[in-house]
């Protein structure tokens, strides 16, 4: 069925918490990316995309979630997936340092509880994987500056990540 | 050395009013005892008449003494011996009475964004004269927390506090929780109702910031019966959405308040007109997370205008 109508399955209350969830990990994020640049001048990803490379971060595809080849389920998955994964970039970020680690902190929680807020919906409608997602290789961050530089690119990629989940949900909640 | 005497009490802390039975014990080895030497008990300062004394094998003696109704929620019991004309007290015990705790009632909760932390509080009920701990008892569940599915680590409250706040590291905002309170002490247990929420749900915003607007000369004159304000919504509720309400009265005799709603949260030029002019007015405003559920702020604070 068309992605519309897949929508109406979708309590809108769901689909509002969704979108507020979204908007505070973005506030989440930003104070992460703020202080990074306030604390250690680590400022923008573009100049650590080499290291980024070297560190193989791996990001989260949303291919399923775009307007145009939106498939709900497939949607929800990915969006879960990605949460899961940020969960775990999160977690290899562990001991960033002692200025950051409550902002990381908070930002794991906000994304745990988002993740668990999607887990729990596409259980009520039964479309949830059978298994759990499990964890994929984690960078190694070898140093406190690959930590921060790391910091930076993940906050980076989650933002990015976000938007494209915030106008997925945006749509649906349109819809 | 052996002790000169000991009390043993049946049951330390009794309901008040209930029957008390101690015994005391006092050993050969205590001083010159004679066999005729009399046991006494006093009560706080009462002597309490009533002991029953014995020999016993091993040459002391023992007396034992039921109190029958312990009406003080502390009481000091004395085991005494007459000696030489004078009371001697050889050893104390302190006894205590009062009531199982009462059920914890009109618990409420609110998710406090500043703290980070979900802010619960209960009527702890009527004085039950002993020491009783409050516990806040919590799970993770689904809708209706019937079936709990992640533990809660319990949030103990301080001495003679009926709130505790659980911090964000044990909390899932946007799942429901089941959450009680266990009122505990040395006569029982008992328990509040359960409250069934998600922290988010019963958020409590604090107000706006809200300024006057002053005109640019650039622009017309303000109009006689018009304010103009603005208003910025609290920062860590930016990611909320939500309704306000701006409320206002002229500061004239018998004034009422006059509610503009619903308003924007972040509002960067707001014209209110319809006033009296030449008027001092004061004005409030206050938020609510809305259309999710949600708390109404505080009013915030007042802020005094004239009009032109």
């Amino acid at each position: 069925t068309a992605p519309l109508a897949l929508a109406l399955d979708l309590p809108q209350n769901f689909l509002l918490k969704c979108l507020e969830q979204v908007r505070k990990i973005q506030a989440d994020s930003t104070a992460l990316q703020e202080k990074l640049c306030a604390t250690h001048r680590l400022c923008h990803p573009e100049e650590l995309v080499l290291l980024g490379h070297s560190l193989g971060i791996p990001q989260a595809r949303l291919s399923r979630c775009s307007s145009q080849t939106l498939q709900l389920m497939g949607c929800l998955d990915q969006l879960h997936r990605g949460l899961f994964l940020y969960q775990g970039l999160l977690q290899a970020l562990a001991g960033v340092s002692p200025e950051l680690a409550p902002t990381v902190d908070l930002l794991h929680l906000d994304i745990a509880d988002f993740a668990t807020n999607i887990w729990q919906q596409m259980e009520d409608l039964g479309v949830d994987p059978a298994v759990k997602p499990t964890q994929g290789t984690m960078p190694t961050f070898t140093s406190a500056f690959q930590r921060r530089a790391g910091g930076v690119l993940v906050a980076s990629n989650l933002q990015s990540f976000l938007e494209g989940a915030y106008r997925a949900l945006h749509y649906l909640a349109e819809a | 050395l052996e002790d000169c005497a000991h009390i043993r009490v049946s049951t330390p802390i009794v309901r008040l009013g209930d029957p008390v039975t101690a015994s005391c014990t006092i050993n050969q080895t205590c001083s010159s005892l004679g066999p005729e030497s009399q046991i006494v008990w006093k009560l706080e300062a009462e002597l309490q008449p009533g002991g029953k004394q014995q020999h016993l094998p091993n040459g002391a003696q023992e007396s034992t003494i039921t109190l029958p109704h312990l009406n003080h929620p502390r009481a000091l019991l004395s085991c005494c011996l007459l000696w030489r004309g004078s009371l001697q007290i050889l050893d104390q015990a302190e006894l205590q009475a009062g009531y199982p705790p009462v059920v914890p009632s009109n618990l409420s909760c609110l998710m406090n964004l500043t703290t980070n932390s979900l802010f619960c509080q209960w009527e702890p009920g009527p004085d039950s004269y002993l020491s009783t701990s409050f516990t806040l008892k919590s799970f993770k569940s689904r809708e209706n927390c019937q079936t709990p599915m992640g533990s809660i680590p319990d949030c103990m409250a301080e001495d003679r506090q009926s709130h505790c706040s659980i911090p964000r590291k044990h909390l899932q905002l946007y799942q429901y929780m089941g959450i009680w309170v266990q009122a505990k002490n040395a006569l029982g247990t008992s328990k509040s109702s359960q409250l069934c929420l998600s922290p988010i749900d019963v958020v409590k915003l604090e107000p706006p910031t809200l300024g006057a607007l002053y005109p640019s000369p650039r622009k017309d004159p303000p109009q006689p019966e018009c304010l103009q304000l603005h208003w910025e919504t609290w920062k860590p509720s930016l990611y909320m959405e939500q309704k306000c309400e701006l409320r206002h009265q002229p500061q004239l005799g018998e004034a009422h308040w006059t509610v503009v709603s619903p308003l924007p949260s972040t509002v960067p030029g707001y014209e209110l007109c319809g006033l009296l002019p030449s008027t001092v007015y004061i004005l409030q405003i206050r938020c609510i997370r809305w259309p999710l559920p949600g708390y109404w702020s505080n009013w915030s604070p007042i802020l005094k205008l004239v009009t032109g």
